[in-house]
């Protein structure tokens, strides 16, 4: 990995989940891009460039595993995690690269972020 | 017609032939007799004075026979005093007399009137012959309906009895009497009432007695006393039987046992509601846990944020922890619900380390010990749920089983089953009330519950099912000495498969 700050493209259809998921990865060294929706997130991965995928699972129209699928398809190599309220794998997770519970809180999210990034743990900022 | 001048039997033929009657003549008393046996003769037409056998000594002889007592008998004679003297000995029986000169028309209306009456005796004899005949066969029906009745009362799996119209019981089938234990004696009449709990008895009898008046079909579910002294519940009917003119002769009722049926419903209604209360809780956890994602989220931002003051940073702290209490709330409640789709790596020390949280308050509440010896982590392959529920099973028992305090002893460590094959075992020992020798044997039965109403006896016809699913066994011991119970049930899962030994001959190999 270089120097560079990860890019990484946080989706979720609410607001403030979604802002306060953006500042907690901010907070722990990363570029954040945010998208409300999986249409907005595909049109984003298309036109930046994006290090991984941290997607909300219910969403309305597409979902998280759906949104998975489709990055896959146009881009194998960039990793997606899926983060959802439910305790359970969801039908499809297959296609992510890995699944976090929300209830997990931010550690947690952060260190399956650097997991999947490969990233040293001691990168993870406060983690 | 009897005499020994074939030309009076001549002109008795002559003049009894317009009757169309069947003649035979006979020359002598001898013939006569010889006619009878072969015969059924309706009048004997005799000359009195006859040589050899005379007409009284042959009426002597007819009437000796049991067959021809009856036999109508017209003598013919000249009209001597002596004659009617004897003729009076024959009051009895169809006997008349003619005297010479005979008056056809007489003799015709005389035999006439005999042949008559002996035809009358015959039919009526027929009747009756016929009548003895239905009488015999519908008294063979009746026995054989009547034992057909109460081989089938005996057979049919409900409890049988009929009563009076007024309502009194003058019979049971047998089972009635093999499910109360009671004689005929003790529950004839009202006497049944003794089998009834005494919070239904009043509401029975009165439905019971409102059907009696208006004749109406009876239908009523309560509880009957069993000779164990348990009881059952019962689906109870009964039918006004009537005669041909629709009064009621009897009623004829049964008692059906319903109790399995009635605790299936019960336990599937409770665990449907369980059911939904889990998806309910699964929901509402899932609602939850996305504002509380945000709030961590919001709180762990806030936790060394530059413009705290110390103060501030404490309240946030007790926030968050406060928070994470929350989390673990609604961790459970989802795991505790949702079964995963295939068996996963379980440790059983984790297991029972989660119902022992789940139980620690009722632990401290009952002031119960607990005493943990944890000797290995437990891994075995499974679904966390289920173990979930045995355990938590086996552990609330002995919990009740200690109102008011005792000890606890959970152990969790590797072992081997009788046959050599490895393991892990749980033991959980308590020193409660122990178990009754007589329940021992039913413990794993279903709907066997030694908790009244609040036990389902489901527990832990379960538990032993999910454990039999892994291939292990659940025992217990319970040991009762004088004020030291102790009772301990042992739970043993297989860790090696049971093909272990090829997969050991195949590393060998």
């Amino acid at each position: 990995m270089d120097q560079r700050k990860a890019m990484i493209l946080c989706v979720d259809d609410e607001e403030n989940p979604l802002v306060l998921r953006k500042l907690v990865l901010q907070k722990a060294g990363y570029e954040v891009l945010t998208a409300r929706s999986a249409k907005e997130a595909l049109e984003l991965t298309a036109s930046r460039p994006v290090d991984l995928v941290l997607s909300d699972h219910l969403m309305p129209g597409m979902n998280g595993t759906e949104l998975a699928q489709e990055i896959k398809a146009a881009h194998p190599n960039l990793p997606v995690i899926l983060i959802s309220g439910v305790n359970e794998l969801p039908v499809g997770s297959a296609h992510a690269n890995a699944f976090v519970s929300k209830i997990e809180g931010p550690d947690a999210l952060c260190k399956e972020v650097a997991l999947v990034l490969n990233l040293p743990l001691e990168t993870c900022g406060d983690c | 017609m009897v005499d020994d001048q074939p030309g009076k039997l001549l002109s008795y033929e002559a003049i009894l032939g317009p009757l169309r009657e069947k003649l035979l003549k006979a020359n002598s008393g001898r013939e006569a007799l010889e006619y009878l046996l072969k015969t059924d003769i309706a009048v004997v037409l005799m000359d009195v004075s006859m040589p050899d056998i005379d007409g009284f000594q042959l009426a002597d002889m007819i009437r000796e026979h049991p067959r021809f007592q009856q036999t109508a008998i017209i003598f013919i004679s000249a009209v001597h005093l002596s004659d009617v003297d004897r003729l009076k000995g024959y009051e009895r029986g169809a006997v008349d007399y003619i005297s010479v000169p005979v008056i056809p028309e007489l003799l015709r209306a005389k035999v006439s009137v005999f042949a008559e009456l002996y035809r009358k005796t015959q039919q009526l004899e027929k009747l009756n012959r016929e009548l003895e005949q239905r009488v015999a066969d519908r008294t063979e029906e009746l026995r054989e309906s009547e034992s057909q009745f109460r081989s089938l009362a005996n057979s049919i799996p409900q409890l049988a009895w009929m009563t009076h119209p007024d309502g009194t019981i003058f019979w049971y089938n047998q089972r009635w009497y093999d499910y109360t234990g009671t004689t005929f004696e003790e529950v004839k009449g009202w006497g049944w009432k003794v089998m009834h709990h005494p919070d239904h008895l009043d509401e029975v009898i009165r439905k019971f007695q409102r059907c009696l008046t208006r004749g109406e079909p009876w239908e009523d579910t309560f509880p009957l006393r069993g000779k164990d002294g348990n009881y059952r519940w019962f689906l109870s009917r009964a039918l006004p039987i009537r005669d041909v003119n629709g009064k009621i002769v009897r009623w004829f009722g049964t008692n059906t046992d319903i109790t399995d049926r009635k605790q299936a419903e019960e336990a599937l209604v409770k665990s449907e509601r369980l059911a939904a209360m889990g998806r309910l809780a699964g929901i509402i956890a899932h609602e939850i846990n996305n504002p509380l994602e945000a709030i961590s989220n919001a709180f762990y931002l806030l936790r060394d944020h530059p413009s705290l003051d110390e103060e501030a940073r404490y309240y946030s702290k007790l926030a968050e922890d406060e928070l994470a209490r929350v989390a673990h709330i609604t961790k459970q409640t989802l795991s505790f619900y949702r079964e995963s789709q295939q068996a996963i790596a379980v440790s059983l020390s984790d297991v029972l380390d989660n119902v022992i949280e789940l139980q620690s308050r009722t632990l401290h509440m009952n002031s119960i010990a607990l005493e943990k010896r944890f000797q290995t982590q437990g891994k075995i392959q499974g679904y966390p749920g289920e173990l979930k529920q045995v355990f938590l099973n086996i552990i609330g028992n002995a919990i009740q089983a200690m109102p008011n305090g005792g000890r606890l002893r959970i152990r969790l460590r590797e072992s081997a089953a009788g046959s050599g094959r490895r393991g892990v075992r749980v033991s959980v020992c308590d020193t409660g009330m122990g178990i009754r020798s007589e329940h021992a044997k039913r413990l794993f039965e279903p709907f066997f519950s030694t908790k009244e109403a609040k036990g389902t006896g489901l527990g832990l016809w379960i538990s032993k099912g999910i454990i039999q699913k892994y291939e292990g066994t659940i025992r217990f011991r319970s040991l009762k000495s004088a004020g030291h119970n102790a009772t301990c049930f042992s739970v043993f899962i297989p860790t090696a498969a049971a093909t272990e030994p090829t997969e050991i001959a195949a590393l060998v190999a």
